[in-house]
């Protein structure tokens, strides 16, 4: 079998890559951490003559929190300048006062600790010190798509599509209990607080009422609105529908049964094609008990499908298929009516999209990783050629794990959802196929 | 010079891979099976017994970093500087056997905690039930009563008519036989459904035993205590460590040969941290002379764990010591060579020391394996003074408060914090998405199987 050809490597965007890559580290140099500890060293400093008094100390530092060696130096330097504007002047060797400082941390973050020794006496002042993102060196996950990190969350999230309605972009973002949206910031591509990243700023926020209990492996899922309103919300026995009122967005939510869709939107866009050689979409009644779809598609193909976690259009030579991803751990194909097993699909996890790039054949399938994940998960793109699924990519690693893969809107890339712990928290990242 | 802190090379891997087992779920769980795991002890024992977390809920959890979470509560408010609180009841949740979740089912539940565990060991005067809420009364503030009542201890729990254990959790007891508890899935768990369709732990099962099942696939989580740990890995089992769970103290009682301070002090000085942890526990945990590990209270080292045999030696003085009995909570081997070390330890100070068999009501000293559940500082302390009888609960929040309180504890010599050590488990292939709470117990409620359906 002959192997895919790429175009070459996009260099401006490499370029571009690299360049955030560097604006970042930069960010990080000790000389720029410095500024963060003038806060808290000038409060500590304040807390130890205060129990110390004007004179000569001897001090001493050390480090038992995350902190990065290089930026200790800075920090005792900060502090010793400090103290000698309330008249506490360290280098003294001799001095009968002694002062020892911990930079210890715990759970809830920093515990900056000064123990003022004389004598027999010891007091001690302590100070909660924010250590923000210092103690972790690690960047965003190495992955091979084109990304950006749209927001970064605590809750959990489920989904995230962007819906435009003349010039203004909303990002939706769909949650277990609510729904929350968010508009460009003035500012630009400057960073927000958090939780919103690049530039999102938090518009709305509904509230999903449910009366059934939640599976535990929650999923729910974004798409696009076909007539009268803006996009349709679908969790486990609830829908919700979202509508343009204007300069805000209403959204309705009541208990529902219905199938979801599953034709995607790549499908539509490169085959012209939708839900198959019908051209009826297709969707799927979801077991608002479990993780995954019955199998029952309406108004489905003539054939008895297994569960199945996932399903997508994707273009074929003949027409548009319908890829499913099924719970016993297969890779299905209906094409032409008939229900074919894809191969090499040994690595794949259970959520993928079809996606829409300019290079190869112009379809492929990013897919997140298989198995147990002591060292994290990954994503890898493949294309379906005949009955085989090919990697097109070497596998990436994610920091973390993926929880759900969902098409974008207009199919040229992904939502990956990715769940980080310590501290527990969730990034979603628009993801493309990049070319190599 | 001896280290205060020593941290095994494993917890400080913790934050990374020991509190999960396949934490990346790559593929999504399976729902069905039989998750089957073996214990040496009671599954419905306080407070850490694996059947309580599994049957019963709690009003709040405790996220990783200490903080109060929803759970039956979904919210709640301080009142009155702390003396008074309200926890807003979920709605629409339902105990196993149909019966709606009541403020007024709380309040009687927690109501009967507390009678049961006796006078002091709860933080509040009343509870009762307000229409959706439940109203706490307290003569003095508790400021962190919402994460005191994320432990297993205030579970909310009802019994039927036949006296069996009624909750909201994720499970429900279906029987007992031949050692064996079993319980089946709550399909109409307000909090969802759990994977596994049953889980069966077999109790009282020696160490060897379990890790002897576990090899043959006849068990999917079995024990592994801290100090088989480094044997658990060169057998290379699929481990799960946890942080800090578990404090091994000396309690000394302030009478008889220890009435005065001196002589507490000696004993304190003459207690040897590093032998217990290089010897008896194979370096896993950490050396502390605190009441609450490092890693919550970050200023763990304040409190020295030295030993200063020479100065034990003077504050004692010259006098023939009476026998003085030292008695151990746990009639673990592990905890009897503790026992037999410390007491090897006090003699050199000139203490004459002998280990008794068995737990007993009056001793001057005891040897205690103390479980921590809070993630809170202030409510883990809250539970460490509760469990060594100190009355009174925490007053502040804040570092400084927390750790003057704790050394004005201390400072009486009447415990002495030895080590901190994890909890471990051993799981077997087929367990997928184990996690490890915060207190070092296993989350079974979120494992899955592989192979389910």
């Amino acid at each position: 079998m002959q192997n895919a050809r790429y175009n070459p490597p996009q260099r401006i965007m490499v370029k571009m890559c690299w360049a955030v890559v560097v604006a970042a580290l930069a960010c990080l140099t000790p000389a720029a951490r410095a500024a963060t500890w003038e806060q808290p060293a000038a409060e500590l400093a304040k807390q130890i003559a205060a129990l110390s008094g004007p004179g000569a100390v001897k001090l001493t530092l050390r480090n038992e929190s995350g902190l990065a060696a290089v930026e200790i130096p800075a920090i005792q330097r900060l502090i010793e300048r400090d103290l000698r504007g309330f008249g506490v002047v360290a280098g003294g060797k001799d001095s009968a006062t002694l002062i020892r400082v911990t930079l210890s941390e715990n759970l809830q973050g920093g515990l900056w600790v000064a123990e003022v020794v004389e004598g027999t006496e010891t007091r001690v002042t302590m100070l909660r010190v924010n250590l923000g993102g210092a103690t972790s060196a690690s960047g965003p996950p190495n992955l091979v798509v084109q990304r950006a990190l749209m927001i970064t969350q605590s809750d959990p999230v489920l989904d995230a599509q962007i819906f435009t309605v003349g010039t203004l972009a909303r990002l939706v973002v769909l949650e277990p209990e609510q729904i929350v949206t968010y508009v460009r910031s003035s500012a630009g591509l400057a960073f927000a607080s958090a939780p919103a990243g690049g530039g999102w700023v938090e518009d709305q926020r509904f509230a999903i009422a449910h009366t059934r209990p939640y599976p535990r492996d929650m999923r729910g899922e974004l798409v696009p609105a076909a007539q009268d309103h803006l996009f349709d919300a679908y969790l486990p026995s609830v829908q919700c529908a979202g509508t343009n009122t204007g300069a805000q967005i209403a959204v309705t939510c009541a208990d529902s049964d219905d199938p979801w869709p599953v034709s995607g939107p790549v499908g539509n866009q490169v085959a012209g094609l939708v839900g198959g050689p019908t051209g009826v979409p297709q969707r799927a009644f979801y077991n608002a008990m479990r993780d995954f779809f019955t199998g029952v598609l309406a108004p489905g193909y003539g054939m008895d499908l297994p569960p199945f976690y996932q399903a997508s259009d994707i273009p074929r030579p003949t027409g548009t298929g319908l890829l499913l991803n099924t719970v016993d751990g297969r890779l299905l194909l209906i094409e032409n009516n008939t229900l074919k097993p894809i191969a090499g699909t040994n690595d794949w996890g259970s959520d993928f999209a079809v996606l829409r790039s300019e290079c190869g054949s112009g379809v492929q399938v990013l897919v997140s990783g298989s198995g147990a994940a002591s060292a994290g998960d990954s994503l890898r793109v493949y294309e379906v050629v005949g009955r085989e699924a090919v990697a097109v990519s070497p596998p990436l690693p994610v920091e973390g794990a993926v929880m759900a893969i969902h098409a974008e809107n207009n199919g040229t890339g992904a939502t990956v959802i990715v769940r980080r712990d310590a501290p527990l928290r969730y990034e979603v990242w628009n993801g493309s196929a990049l070319c190599h | 010079m001896v280290r205060r802190f020593v941290i095994s090379p494993c917890v400080l891997w913790l934050p990374l891979a020991c509190l999960t087992l396949s934490a990346a779920a790559r593929t999504r769980p399976h729902y069905g099976g039989t998750l089957r795991i073996e214990t040496q002890g009671d599954p419905w024992q306080m407070p850490d017994g694996i059947a309580r977390r599994l049957v019963l809920d709690t009003l709040t959890t405790v996220s990783d970093a200490g903080s109060a979470q929803p759970a039956l509560a979904v919210r709640w408010e301080s009142q009155n500087a702390a003396h008074r609180w309200e926890f807003w009841i979920r709605a629409g949740v339902h105990f196993q056997d149909g019966e709606p979740l009541t403020s007024d089912a709380v309040a009687a539940a927690l109501t009967d905690v507390c009678s049961r565990a006796g006078a002091g060991t709860c933080p509040w005067r009343t509870v009762r039930g307000v229409g959706s809420s439940v109203v706490f009364t307290s003569d003095s503030p508790v400021a962190d009563l919402p994460e005191m009542l994320a432990q297993t201890e205030f579970a909310i729990a009802r019994q039927d008519v036949k006296a069996a254990v009624i909750g909201t959790g994720p499970f429900r007891v279906t029987g007992y036989t031949n050692g064996a508890l079993t319980l089946a899935a709550n399909d109409d768990c307000w909090s969802g459904r759990p994977f596994a369709d049953a889980v069966e732990v077999r109790t009282r099962r020696t160490v060897r035993d379990q890790w002897l099942d576990l090899s043959v696939g006849r068990a999917d989580v079995v024990e592994v205590p801290p100090e088989l740990l480094r044997q658990a890995q060169q057998q290379r089992m699929n481990l799960l460590v946890s942080r800090p769970a578990d404090l091994l103290a000396l309690t000394i009682a302030p009478s008889g040969p220890f009435a005065s301070r001196e002589m507490r002090q000696a004993a304190t000085l003459a207690v040897d941290r590093m032998a217990l942890y290089n010897v008896i526990f194979q370096k896993q945990g950490e050396v502390t002379a605190s009441l609450l590990p490092a890693e919550l209270s970050g200023y763990a080292f304040l409190f020295p764990s030295d030993r200063d045999l020479d100065r034990a030696r003077a504050l004692r003085g010259g006098a023939t010591s009476p026998p003085i009995m030292l008695s151990v909570s746990d009639t673990s081997a592990t905890m009897q060579l503790a026992a037999q070390r410390l007491a090897l330890n006090l003699h050199e100070a000139g203490f004459n020391l002998q280990v008794a068999t068995a737990s007993r009501p009056t001793v001057a000293l005891e040897l205690q394996k103390v479980h921590l559940e809070a993630t809170d500082p202030g409510a883990a302390l809250d539970q460490m003074l509760a469990h060594f009888g100190e009355n009174g609960s925490v007053t502040g929040t804040d570092a400084a408060t927390l750790w003057q309180e704790e050394r004005g504890v201390l400072d009486k010599e009447t415990i002495v914090p030895l080590l901190w050590l994890p909890r471990a488990w051993a799981v077997g292939e087929r367990v997928r998405d184990l996690h490890i709470l915060s207190d070092g117990e296993p989350d079974l409620s979120d494992a899955s199987l592989e192979g389910g359906k």
